[in-house]
C-alpha cells in the first residue's frame, strides 16, 4: 500500500524513439504512403477544390476544406469525409455489439450501446429458453424481467437502423445473450476494427467478446454449449485465482492499447498481452511500464507489417 | 463514460473479487493508483492544484483569497465573538457534466451538495488545522475568506479522496499578501494589502489540512479506491478524514449497507494508516515541485534588453 505520485509528462509521440534509443528514419514521403492523416477542428485538409466535402469537414470562402472534427480523413474518390476519434457509435446492419438494458417496457427492452440513442430490443427478437420456436404471448411479456433485467449486459447484433440514426437488436443465435463470468472494458468505438469473427478465445484460456460500439467483455473460457446452460441466468461459474488474474491482465492490456490509442483485436491483444507478461498485473495501471509495453507492441507491428509489405 | 447500472454476474465477479484479493483491474484490496499532481496551474488564483487518478478521476481545485467583512451573527455571544475575531473558508464543489453521464442536467446537483457539504465540514473547524484566527485582519471588520472551488473535470471512480488530497495541494501553493495595519488618532484603524509577489505569505497550518480515504464495503471486506462498477457494487462507504499525525478528524458512513463493529473499526484503522502514508507521500511530491520550480527560476535569472545593459 505505496501512494505514487508523478508530475504531468507530455508524451514523446512528435520524434519516435524506440527502446533502443533509435530513431525512425523512414521518409516523410515514404510515410505518408500508409500513414494515416490525422486533423484536428479548423485543420486545412486540401486547397485542391476538385475534391468534395463529405461529413465532418467544411469549405471557407477561399474554397480550401476544413476539418470540423479531430479524426481521420478518409477519402472515397473525390469525396473527402473526416471520422472522429471520439464520435458515438452509428450502428450497422450485422454489427455486433456489447449492450447494456436501461429500460425494461412495452413488448421491448432499451439497449445502451454507446449510440446516439439506446437501441430497441424486441420481444420478438430473442430466443426463448430451451430453443422452443413459438410465437411470443402475453406471458411472455410479463416475465420479461427473467430474460433481461436493468443493467444486464448483452451481446446482439444490429438488425436493422432507423431513420433517426437508432436502432434495432437481435440475439436470436446460440452465441449471443446474456454475459457472465467476467469483465467489462470500455474503449473508443473507433479503435475497434470490424473482423471476420468477434468472438475469440485466447490462448490464455480467456474468452474475448469485442463489440464494435466499444464494448468489450473479457471472461472465464467456458466449454458448456449452449443447450446445457441457462442462457438467461445470473449466475457466475467459479473462477480460480489464476483465471482472474489472466482475465484482469488482459481487461488491463485492452486499456493499455485504448489510452494509446492503438487498434483493437485479438492480435493486437496478444501482442500486448505477451508484452504485459514480464509484469505484475496490477502494474500495468503505470504509466512507465504501459509505455514500455506499448514500445514493444509497435515495434513488432511494424515488423509485421514490413514482412507483409515484401 | 462509466456506467451507470451494472449487471447481477458483474456485482458477483466483483464480490468475489475482492473476496480473493484480485479486484476486476488486478489490484489488491488496498492499492491505490497512481496520481498525477500539478500545482500552481491558474495564475489569476491564489492557489491552484489539479489531480488525475489514474488518468481516470480528474479534479481541479482552485484556491482564492479575498478581504470581506468577518461573520458577526451567531447563535449566542459568545459564538459571535470567536466568530469576530476569525477569517473563513468558503467551499464549492461543482461535477461537470462532462465526466459523467449521471452528471448531465441536474443529475449532479444532489451530488455537488454532498460534496460541498463534505468538504465543508473538515475544513471549516478547528479539525482543519487552519489557523482561522490568523486569517483575521482587524477583529470584528475584515478578515481574509479563503474560496476554495473544486471541479470535477473527469469521473473513473473514488472523487472524494481525490478532491481532499488535491485541495491540500492547492492550499499547499496557496500564498496570502501580507497586510500593514495602521491605527489612526481618532480610534479608527486601516489597513493596506501589500502587492509585492514576493511578499506573500501561506495559509498557516496548510500542513494540518487532513486528507480522506473512502473505504468500500464490498462482500465483507473493504477497498480503497474503488473503480466506477466497484462504487456501483458497494453496499456502504466510509469516508475517513486523517491529519499528518495520524489523527481521525472526520468520520462520514454513506450508502444503504451496514457495517458491523468489529468491520468498522478495521476500516477506521486502515484508513488512518492509509491517510498518514498519504499524506507524506503527497508533501514529498509537492517539496519536490516547488524544489523544481525553484532550480528553474534560479537558472533563469538572466537579464534581456535594456535591463541587461546596467
Amino acid at each position: 500500500m505505496t501512494f505514487q505520485f508523478l508530475s504531468p509528462k507530455s508524451s514523446s509521440y512528435t520524434n519516435k524513439v524506440d527502446v533502443d534509443g533509435d530513431i525512425d528514419m523512414l521518409l516523410k514521403t515514404e510515410r505518408e504512403n500508409f500513414e494515416t492523416q490525422v486533423v484536428t477542428p479548423g485543420e486545412i485538409i486540401t486547397s485542391d477544390t476538385q475534391y468534395m466535402r463529405g461529413h465532418g469537414t467544411f469549405t471557407t470562402e477561399k474554397n480550401q476544406r476544413l476539418s470540423s472534427v479531430a479524426g481521420v480523413v478518409e477519402h472515397v474518390n473525390k469525396l473527402i469525409s473526416v471520422r472522429s476519434l471520439h464520435a458515438r457509435y452509428t450502428g450497422d446492419i450485422g454489427d455486433l455489439v456489447i449492450g447494456r438494458i436501461t429500460e425494461v417496457s412495452q413488448r421491448r427492452w432499451k439497449v445502451d450501446i454507446n449510440s446516439r440513442q439506446d437501441a430497441v430490443l424486441l420481444l420478438s427478437a430473442i430466443n426463448l429458453p430451451g430453443g422452443i420456436q413459438r410465437r411470443k404471448t402475453e406471458a411472455d411479456e410479463l416475465q420479461m424481467r427473467k430474460f433481461f433485467s436493468e443493467g444486464d449486459l448483452l451481446v446482439a447484433e444490429v438488425q436493422g437502423t432507423f431513420q433517426d440514426g437508432s436502432s434495432s437488436l437481435h440475439t436470436r443465435n446460440s452465441k449471443y445473450g446474456k454475459l457472465r463470468n467476467g469483465s467489462f472494458v470500455i474503449v473508443p468505438q473507433a479503435l475497434v476494427q470490424r473482423c471476420k469473427t468477434h468472438f475469440h478465445t485466447l490462448p490464455c484460456g480467456v474468452d474475448l467478446t469485442l463489440g464494435l460500439n466499444g464494448y468489450i467483455w473479457v471472461s472465464k473460457h467456458t466449454t458448456q454449449t449452449a443447450e446445457e446452460l441457462e442462457i438467461y441466468s445470473n449466475e457466475n461459474e467459479e473462477i480460480d485465482q489464476e483465471n482472474r488474474e489472466s482475465i484482469a491482465r488482459v481487461c488491463n492490456s485492452i486499456s493499455v492499447l485504448s489510452r494509446h490509442f492503438m487498434c483493437i483485436n485479438d492480435k493486437m491483444i496478444m501482442l500486448a498481452y505477451e508484452a504485459s507478461l514480464n509484469f505484475l498485473v496490477k502494474d500495468l495501471l503505470k504509466l512507465d511500464v504501459m509505455e514500455v509495453i506499448i514500445s514493444e507492441v509497435s515495434e513488432k507491428m511494424t515488423l509485421l507489417k514490413a514482412g507483409v509489405r515484401r | 463514460m462509466p456506467p451507470t447500472l451494472i449487471s447481477p454476474s458483474e456485482n458477483d465477479y466483483i464480490i468475489r473479487g475482492v473476496d480473493s484479493n484480485i479486484r476486476a483491474d488486478g489490484r489488491g484490496r488496498l492499492d491505490y493508483r497512481q496520481v498525477i499532481l500539478e500545482t500552481g496551474l491558474i495564475t489569476q488564483a491564489s492557489g491552484s492544484a489539479r489531480c488525475r487518478l489514474g488518468e481516470g478521476t480528474d479534479v481541479l481545485v482552485g484556491v482564492k483569497v479575498e478581504f470581506g467583512a468577518v461573520e458577526l451573527d451567531g447563535a449566542d455571544e459568545d459564538v459571535a465573538e470567536i466568530k469576530a475575531k476569525r477569517g473563513r473558508v468558503i467551499c464549492n464543489v461543482e461535477c461537470s457534466p462532462i465526466a459523467s453521464q449521471q452528471f448531465a442536467g441536474r443529475g449532479a446537483d444532489d451530488f455537488n451538495n454532498e460534496l460541498t457539504q463534505m468538504l465543508d465540514r473538515v475544513l471549516n473547524g478547528p479539525q482543519s488545522g487552519l489557523n482561522l484566527e490568523k486569517l483575521c485582519i482587524i477583529p470584528g471588520q475584515h478578515c481574509w475568506i479563503v474560496y476554495i472551488d473544486a471541479i470535477v473535470l473527469d469521473y473513473a471512480g473514488n472523487i472524494l479522496d481525490t478532491i481532499f488530497m488535491t485541495t491540500r495541494a492547492a492550499l499547499y501553493s496557496t500564498r496570502i499578501p501580507k497586510t500593514i495595519i495602521q491605527e489612526r488618532g481618532d480610534g479608527e484603524i486601516e489597513f493596506d494589502i501589500l502587492d509585492d509577489v514576493e511578499e506573500c505569505e501561506r495559509i498557516e497550518g496548510w500542513d494540518k489540512v487532513p486528507v480522506a480515504i473512502t473505504l468500500n464495503k464490498i462482500g465483507s471486506r473493504h477497498i480503497v479506491d474503488a473503480t466506477p462498477l466497484e462504487e456501483l457494487t458497494t453496499e456502504a462507504k466510509l469516508l475517513v478524514t486523517v491529519n499528518k499525525d495520524g489523527k481521525v478528524c472526520g468520520l462520514q458512513k454513506s450508502g444503504g449497507g451496514s457495517i458491523e463493529p468489529s468491520l468498522l473499526i478495521d476500516m477506521v484503522q486502515t484508513g488512518r494508516s492509509l491517510g498518514q502514508s498519504l499524506i507524506q507521500s503527497l508533501d514529498e511530491m509537492l517539496q519536490r515541485e516547488e524544489n523544481d520550480i525553484n532550480l528553474k527560476r534560479a537558472q533563469k535569472e538572466r537579464k534581456l534588453g535594456f535591463f541587461a545593459a546596467t
